[in-house]
Formats: C-alpha cells, sequence, structure tokens
C-alpha cells in the first residue's frame, strides 16, 4: 500500500480512479483497463482499447493509464503509463493501431517482459515513480 | 532542425499547451541546462488580456514551455506549429529567429 486515498468520480467522464495526496492535494487522474489473455507458447498477450479523444486531451493533471492482464486466476503485474507518454508512443512510435476513435494496443507478455507493437514497455511495469510512497 | 510542434487542447476553461517526453528528452539533449516543461495552462480569459496589452501569446509560451530562454538558442529551432491535439489543425506557426519578442 502506497498510502495515498481514492475516490471514484461520480460522472463518468473517462476517469475511473481520482487518488489524492491527501496532506497537500495533489491529485492524480487514473484510468485502469483490463484485458483477458491469449494464451501462447510460454507467454501470453493482452488487448486494451483507449479513445483517441480521451489519450489527445491533455490537461494540466495528466492521466495514469494502468493496464491490467487476467492470465490463470491472476492479474498480471500493472504496466503504469502516463498519458502523454503514451501519446508519445502512439504519434512518433507507431504503437497501437487506430479505428473508429479507438487505439487498440496489444501487450505480449514474457519472462518477465511486456512488448507492445514492437516497443519494450518492461520499464512501465509497476513504475510507481508518480505515486511515491505516502507515510501517515 | 526540425519542426517542434506544441499540443494545443482547448478546455473548458482555457488552452494547455504541451509537449511530447521525445520532444523535452530531444531539447534536454540538445541545451542541458533547459527545463522543458510538461505543460502550461492559460486560462481564456488571461489569454485575451494578455494579447491585448501584450502580444501574441504564443510568442511568449514556447521559451517558457521549451525551457529555453537564450536568444541565440531559441534561434537555432526551426519552425515550431501549435497544433489542435483533437482536429490536427495547425492553429499558429512561427519561426523563432524570425521573431521579435
Amino acid at each position: 500500500m502506497l498510502g495515498w486515498n481514492v475516490a471514484i468520480p461520480e460522472v463518468d467522464i473517462g476517469d475511473d480512479i481520482f487518488v489524492v495526496q491527501d496532506d497537500n492535494g495533489t491529485l492524480r487522474r487514473v484510468q485502469v483497463k483490463t484485458s483477458t489473455s491469449t494464451a501462447r507458447k510460454e507467454s501470453f498477450s493482452g488487448q486494451f482499447s483507449v479513445s483517441v479523444k480521451n489519450l489527445r486531451n491533455i490537461s494540466n493533471i495528466l492521466v495514469h493509464y494502468i493496464f491490467l492482464v487476467r492470465y490463470n486466476d491472476e492479474w498480471s503485474k500493472p504496466v503504469i503509463i502516463r498519458q502523454d507518454y503514451l501519446l508519445d508512443h502512439f504519434e512518433n512510435n507507431k504503437v497501437g493501431s487506430e479505428a473508429k476513435g479507438n487505439i487498440t494496443f496489444y501487450f505480449s507478455y514474457a519472462d518477465g517482459k511486456v512488448e507492445c507493437s514492437g516497443q519494450d514497455f518492461t520499464k512501465y511495469i509497476k513504475d510507481f515513480t508518480d505515486f511515491p510512497k505516502i507515510e501517515h | 532542425m526540425d519542426t517542434i510542434r506544441i499540443n494545443v487542447n482547448k478546455q473548458m476553461d482555457g488552452y494547455s499547451f504541451s509537449i511530447t517526453p521525445s520532444i523535452r528528452d530531444f531539447i534536454k539533449k540538445l541545451f542541458p541546462n533547459a527545463h522543458p516543461a510538461n505543460n502550461i495552462f492559460v486560462g481564456y480569459d488571461t489569454k485575451s488580456d494578455f494579447e491585448i496589452y501584450v502580444g501574441k501569446l504564443e510568442s511568449h509560451i514556447y521559451p517558457a514551455l521549451l525551457g529555453v530562454d537564450n536568444e541565440s538558442d531559441l534561434n537555432q529551432f526551426g519552425e515550431i506549429q501549435f497544433i489542435d491535439t483533437q482536429t490536427g489543425n495547425i492553429l499558429h506557426k512561427l519561426t523563432p529567429r524570425d521573431e521579435k519578442v
């Protein structure tokens, strides 16, 4: 547990969770994406859909996307990517495929590594850089 | 130098100007003392007041966003485009060496 408080927005406009640092009001916006898995030889994959409009909606509080895959009755380790980094991958590294207003991202998991469209996303596994532990 | 793209997102109460992490990394490599920002928010009322009394906002946004204030450094940039993130349209473009701020 990292000690952050969480709140679920009453009205759904794209954010799943607001994460708040109580003592100073620091706010993080979080969008959780889950997927079933497709098993492969010694690996598995998951598929996620992200709204292009939401991804491009850069505001002063960036969204953190958290990607989770259900595999063998367990959740994979979270892949945590801040909005501007995911948008950068999409626009400049050809990560994901766009259709009908959504981007589909295919994540491949093998040997503790994650790849998406040929890009190594391993560095984003459990990347809690923007959620440092808070001591209460 | 390649074109620098500044993303402009129109929100309910103002504009968010931002650059991608790859541009931030590029600027830091080019100018190690630069401190590029993630994004800058300007309310609609602030923008309109600023443009009445001072001048075009974009000319003052890009040095702050790119974190580069030295004129000779700024002049090394080629074209800077302000892009509407939702439509992809170019809202404004400028070349620092042609600017007089």
